[in-house]
């Protein structure tokens, strides 16, 4: 192994720990917003951990990619969550124990290997590397290259398919509802009243969840979905742990 | 600063991340989860690229590579919430128990 | 290229955005002054920075409820940091640069692309309901404005074929890029005046907003975030007159004095914009950076390689 210095040490130890505790922290804080702050934390403690290990252009790149990402996701903490702003607690987990176990053999096997295994030992000479990697992308791998190139192209294609709101079923705002402020009310616009006719399959199941949550219909004015088979994706009956 | 010390903070970071996809309610806090793991791929990616491979280049482009993969796995995953989200109003997972429409 | 000691950098970094910032200060009051007529006011503009400055300063901090006091006490010293670190990687002459890397173009790069991190806590973790919508349509607008600001700095690595900075500004010994490649100056302007949020594309501070993230700020918190604000303009115009005005390079006048006036000039621009053009509605800065600017970023990228073949 190559000798390093006492401070290049710590400095990798430190960002490496803290990655790690912050990665943690995103799912031990209980306002979304913080999550991911968190989140961009560790990726930022992962970008300081590349440019130590030399990849300069990987480790900028990432904090570039990242801090964008991030951005994103606080869109969709708007479009999605039941408390955009936020500051309010909440805790949303489910099989907890399964999860931890899960974590944890992760975490036992895969250091393992790490630390068991016998490596090469072929450390990297000093080398100027951003200059390398832009040589080797544009020539012996560029297959590799332009094969992701088209990789991002055809995902860029599927996501605006997916989630155009013109997409082939109609309109996406035909039928749709704004999210509940209240975690207890199925959606803002319709109103606390049960639905009189259920469809198929739901009918054992309703109980209380279909009181609470209203009608889609109804909210609509009880007008039909040209078009669109609203009702039926209507899943009322999902909503365990609240109405049962 | 060692190669070990690299795998093993790439291990913890999947493990965490493997906790959050494994324990998360909420699509997005799931995608973060797995937004960790590939983060501790990339790590194991690029001190395996220093230490293990001899800075060859080509373990640079490994790492590219793996990064489009977060890139798209972010789009799609994005994607496929906004998607879910029109047409069944369902933000977690315990409100897909159907694939059925 | 001799490395410089530490303590040199960042004087030279604090120094530079210290004078950045009082130069925007005051070319904002005086061009003020100046667009509403106001002569008077507008001889008092070089004191006027200090005046506010202390008058910040000697002003009590309000609080509102609840609020998340740590990350809403580090949000403008993270916006600052950034200015900093955006302007550490442009250099001032042939041999000084603060911060010299390879990729310092990709650095500025992920430097602006940060900008996101303070500005969103500054309106979110005040728990208040103005500042959060302002928080919110910063996102929208910066991911609005990231995608051209990022095309507009890659055209100038094209012709250098090279992403340090040393290289872009050699690389316009015969013709500067704002010839060679007409749109990119404007576009990287625009862009980064909603990295800002200043003049016309002020709309997480808005006065529409009573204020936006800065809403429910006030005192020392003030003070630091116009700084950052100001600051992050610098850099802007910092990079623009390295990027695309030629940088160190000019007649007669050493490289420093050349660097200095093309930075000032454009700092002056971006700064009078807040007075001379009418601000945009946020929908519609959306729509014209989605709909216009990215596929004009990527025409002027075209245009940069095919002026470079």
């Amino acid at each position: 192994m190559t000798s390093s210095p006492l401070l290049v040490d710590i400095a990798f130890w430190f960002f490496g720990v803290m990655s790690v505790v912050t990665g943690w922290l995103v799912f031990r804080t209980d306002s979304m917003v913080r999550a991911s702050f968190f989140l961009l934390a560790s990726f930022l403690n992962v970008g300081v951990l590349l440019l130590l290990m030399r990849s300069e252009y990987l480790s900028l790149i990432l904090i570039l990619m990242m801090a964008g990402e991030m951005a994103i996701m606080a869109i969709f903490m708007l479009m999605f969550m039941m408390n955009p702003a936020g500051l309010n607690p909440m805790n949303m987990v489910h099989q907890h124990r399964a999860a931890v176990a899960g974590g944890i053999a992760a975490f036992v096997a895969l250091a393992g290997i790490g630390l068991v295994a016998r490596f090469p030992d072929r450390p990297a000479r000093p080398q100027p590397v951003t200059e390398a990697l832009g040589k080797e992308l544009l020539g012996d791998s560029m297959l590799v290259f332009e094969s992701a190139g088209t990789a991002l192209l055809a995902t860029m294609v599927a996501a605006i398919a997916l989630a155009s709101s013109r997409g082939r079923y109609g309109s996406a705002y035909e039928g749709s509802d704004a999210p509940p402020l209240d975690p207890d009310t199925r959606t803002a616009d319709a109103p606390a009243e049960p639905e009189p006719d259920e469809h198929e399959g739901h009918a054992g199941m309703e109980g209380m969840a279909g009181m609470d949550h209203g009608g889609d219909g109804g909210g609509d004015g009880g007008e039909g979905m040209a078009g669109m088979d609203h009702s039926g994706m209507d899943h009322r009956g999902m909503d365990h742990g609240r109405g049962s | 600063m060692s190669l070990q010390g690299a795998l093993v903070i790439s291990a913890a970071l999947f493990g965490v991340g493997l906790y959050g996809v494994l324990s998360q309610q909420s699509f997005v806090m799931i995608m973060m989860g797995l937004e960790l793991m590939v983060n501790g791929s990339l790590v194991a990616t690029a001190g395996l690229w220093l230490w293990a491979a001899g800075g060859s280049p080509k373990g640079q482009v490994l790492a590219i590579v793996i990064m489009t993969a977060m890139a798209i796995e972010a789009a799609m995953g994005f994607a496929l919430v906004t998607t879910i989200f029109r047409s069944r109003k369902a933000d977690i997972t315990e409100k897909l128990r159907r694939l059925k429409l | 290229m001799s490395v410089t000691p530490a303590w040199a950098a960042v004087a030279g970094v604090a120094g530079a955005v210290g004078a950045g910032v009082y130069i925007a200060a005051v070319a904002d009051r005086a061009v003020g002054a100046t667009v509403a007529g106001e002569r008077g006011r507008a001889g008092r503009a070089l004191g006027g920075p200090f005046r506010a400055a202390a008058l910040w300063l000697v002003q009590g901090r309000a609080t509102t409820e609840r609020p998340d006091a740590r990350a809403w006490a580090l949000a403008p010293a993270l916006y600052l940091g950034l200015a900093a670190v955006a302007v550490s990687v442009v250099p001032l002459t042939r041999n000084v640069t603060a911060v010299d890397v390879d990729a310092g173009l990709v650095l500025f790069g992920a430097a602006q692309a940060l900008a996101v991190i303070p500005v969103f806590p500054n309106g979110w973790s005040s728990n208040s309901m103005l500042p959060l919508i302002g928080a919110f349509r910063f996102i929208a607008e910066a991911l609005s404005y990231e995608m051209p600001n990022l095309l507009a700095l890659l055209s100038v690595s094209v012709p250098a074929s090279s992403l340090a900075l040393g290289d872009i500004v050699t690389s316009q010994h015969h013709l500067w890029n704002v010839v060679r490649i007409p749109l990119g100056l404007p576009l990287f302007l625009f862009a980064g005046a909603g990295l800002a949020f200043w003049g016309p594309v002020d709309l997480p501070d808005g006065a529409d907003l009573g204020g936006g993230t800065q809403a429910e700020t006030s005192g020392a918190h003030l003070l630091a975030w116009t700084t950052g604000r100001l600051a992050m303009l610098f850099a802007i115009s910092a990079m623009g007159a390295a990027a695309f005005l030629g940088g160190w390079l000019g007649p007669v006048l050493p490289g420093a004095a050349w660097m200095i006036v093309k930075t000032v000039a454009l700092l002056v621009v971006l700064v009078s914009s807040r007075h001379l053009v009418a601000r945009v509605r946020p929908e519609r800065y959306v729509v014209i950076s989605w709909a216009v600017l990215i596929p004009l970023a990527l025409v002027n990228v075209i245009v940069a390689a095919a002026v470079s073949l």
